[in-house]
């Protein structure tokens, strides 16, 4: 008897997990399903007059997405949600890219109290961290700003870009910046020339993460922007609640909303992983 | 010094490259710190005169039935959240351990509820579970073919903190049950096969082998899933804040406090509390599962 033979379960055990897979499976797509349902269901399938809703719409329908993507408040949320996580990219990047090069590469004393202390910050909950932000924020005149949010978003991102930056470069070998340095490059020029463009693809995932978190990110814009002239997809869903609205509109800027996440985080889960199991919690 | 003053001339492009993300996460740890103590410490009289310091806003917060509730609300969610967060990540990492064919494609799908934003899933909840004709209440009605009948009348589930809280914890284990499979298939690849089958070679069934081989060795990530899904559970605000509008947990008290009652310096302290509690349980949990840990090995 071969050693990977005795390790094989006996037949029942299986079927059971067989079953308890497709169970799995199923409870995970079940909520998927029914927003996309409802995201293409007509108005007979929603509105039925005491008949059962349809599990399956009656006649499925892209017209509730048409209906927003026609309508001036979707597309200037839709803005601010961009211009929101450009900016929170931009101001994230520049100032947790260098600090994780810094960080991977160089031996300093006490390195993992350092990251504990940076990242520290986000052990308080973002409910409790946002009451003294607001309030700060209120009185330095940050409120109902882009720039404002964009600093709060900053921070709940830069612990994934600094953890994410780090294990990219760490992948880098440090002998091809003993060679390149042999041969005369500055600290600088290695940086721009070797390292930046071995790490791009890395670094790229790092900015779409970043994009991602400020683009569903509701705790912060709530208290920050909920009250002003600015509004981010997720806050227009939110006002859009206040309504009632039929649950086909819900459903449909819901799937707005979700399906660049989605998208996104399957193709990018190898560098996600890292960031989500080190420790930094979300 | 001079040594300190060497190697900084020497590091200055790295120490000028690690210096803002510094500055900036301790401008916020500060700006945090100092308005939270002083915002909780601070009371406004009804005609706006502010006395500092003064602990009113704790003896108020301490006195309203509403923090009670909200904090029992708390506690039972942590106590219950927290081992059903720990069953569903172990249940998906048990199912994923396995050498299969799709292994990749079932792990990415398994994947895919941390991608919903918590809204969003809040919010489908809220469809499923709408009174009285929404999805969930069909079924359990008895109105379609596949289910049996188990109610007679449809159920509101935003009427009872039971339900509505139940419905919100729902949403939350769902969201969140990759984390925990992540954390746990580490902890399960990091077992190799030969200390099984030195078990086994001893005599080991498949339950000895789970008992004395599978558990202690898991422990570690069974930890790390519990201590970080129960300060998950504590600062749970997105969920009923849509599910659970009227049946208040902590965090969604804090809002309540801030927005719809004006009241800084209460929310602030609600929020010191919710810190501690957090610390507290954490504290505790650590304990606890030390004395597990000697447990286990020692038999």
């Amino acid at each position: 008897m071969t050693p990977m033979k005795s390790f094989t379960l006996p037949d029942r055990s299986t079927v059971v997990w067989f079953v308890t897979l497709c169970v799995m499976i199923l409870v995970v797509f079940i909520p998927i399903y029914f927003m996309f349902k409802y995201s293409i269901s007509d108005r007979s399938s929603i509105v039925t007059g005491g008949d059962i809703v349809p599990l399956w719409p009656y006649h499925p329908t892209l017209k509730t997405f048409a209906f927003i993507l026609g309508y001036p408040d979707f597309y200037r949320a839709a803005g601010v949600s961009f211009k929101l996580a450009m900016l929170t990219i931009t101001m994230s990047m520049t100032l947790g890219v260098p600090a994780a090069y810094v960080l991977s590469r160089y031996n300093i004393p006490g390195k993992a109290v350092l990251l504990m202390g940076l990242i520290s910050v986000r052990l308080f909950p973002d409910i409790v961290s946002i009451i003294p932000v607001a309030v700060a924020f209120a009185r330095l005149r940050l409120h109902d700003t882009y720039f404002g949010a964009a600093m709060a978003h900053s921070l709940l991102a830069l612990p994934y870009v600094l953890y994410i930056c780090m294990g990219i470069f760490e992948s880098i070998p440090k002998d091809l910046e003993r060679q390149a340095e042999i041969l005369g490059a500055g600290k600088g020029y290695i940086l721009w020339r070797i390292i930046i463009p071995l790490s791009a693809t890395g670094l790229a995932a790092g900015a779409i993460y970043t994009f991602l978190l400020s683009w569903d990110e509701f705790i912060f814009s709530y208290f920050l922007l909920g009250f002003g002239e600015l509004t981010t997809l997720p806050l227009y869903l939110k006002h859009k609640m206040a309504f009632a609205p039929p649950q086909d509109l819900l459903m449909a800027i819901s799937m707005l909303l979700s399906l660049p996440v989605i998208v996104f985080t399957m193709l990018l889960q190898r560098y996600m992983r890292s960031g989500l199991t080190a420790g930094a919690v979300k | 010094m001079s040594f300190l003053k060497e190697s900084l001339n020497k590091y200055k492009l790295e120490f000028l490259m690690l210096l803002p993300v510094c500055l900036y996460l301790t401008g916020f740890l500060v700006i945090i710190f100092y308005y939270l103590i002083s915002l909780s410490l601070t009371y406004v009289a009804p005609d706006y005169a502010e006395t500092f310091p003064s602990l009113r806003n704790y003896f108020f917060i301490f006195h309203s039935p509403e923090f009670k509730t909200a904090f029992l609300n708390s506690l039972l969610f942590v106590i219950v959240g927290t081992p059903l967060e720990l069953a569903a990540g172990l249940v998906l990492a048990l199912l994923i351990y396995r050498n299969f064919r799709f292994r990749g494609i079932v792990r990415s799908i398994f994947i895919v509820p941390l991608a919903v934003p918590a809204m969003v899933t809040a919010i489908i909840l809220l469809v499923l579970f709408e009174y009285p004709s929404g999805h969930i209440n069909n079924i359990l009605l008895g109105r379609h073919w596949f289910f049996p009948e188990v109610i007679a009348v449809p159920v509101n589930w935003r009427d009872s903190a039971f339900f509505a809280l139940g419905v919100s914890l729902l949403g939350k284990v769902w969201r969140d049950m990759p984390i925990s499979m992540l954390i746990l298939l580490a902890g399960l690849n990091s077992i190799t096969l030969d200390q099984y089958l030195a078990a086994e070679t001893m005599g080991a069934g498949s339950r000895q082998k789970f008992r004395y081989i599978t558990l202690p060795l898991l422990l570690p990530s069974i930890s790390t899933v519990l201590i970080i899904r129960s300060i998950e559970m504590w600062k749970e605000f997105i969920f009923p804040y849509f599910l659970a509008r009227r049946y208040h947990l902590m965090g969604t008290f804090i809002e309540t406090l801030y927005h719809d009652w004006n009241k800084q310096g209460e929310a602030a302290a609600v929020s010191v509390i919710l810190v501690f509690c957090i610390i507290g349980f954490s504290a505790f949990l650590f304990w606890f599962l030390k004395r597990v840990r000697v447990g286990l090995i020692s038999i």
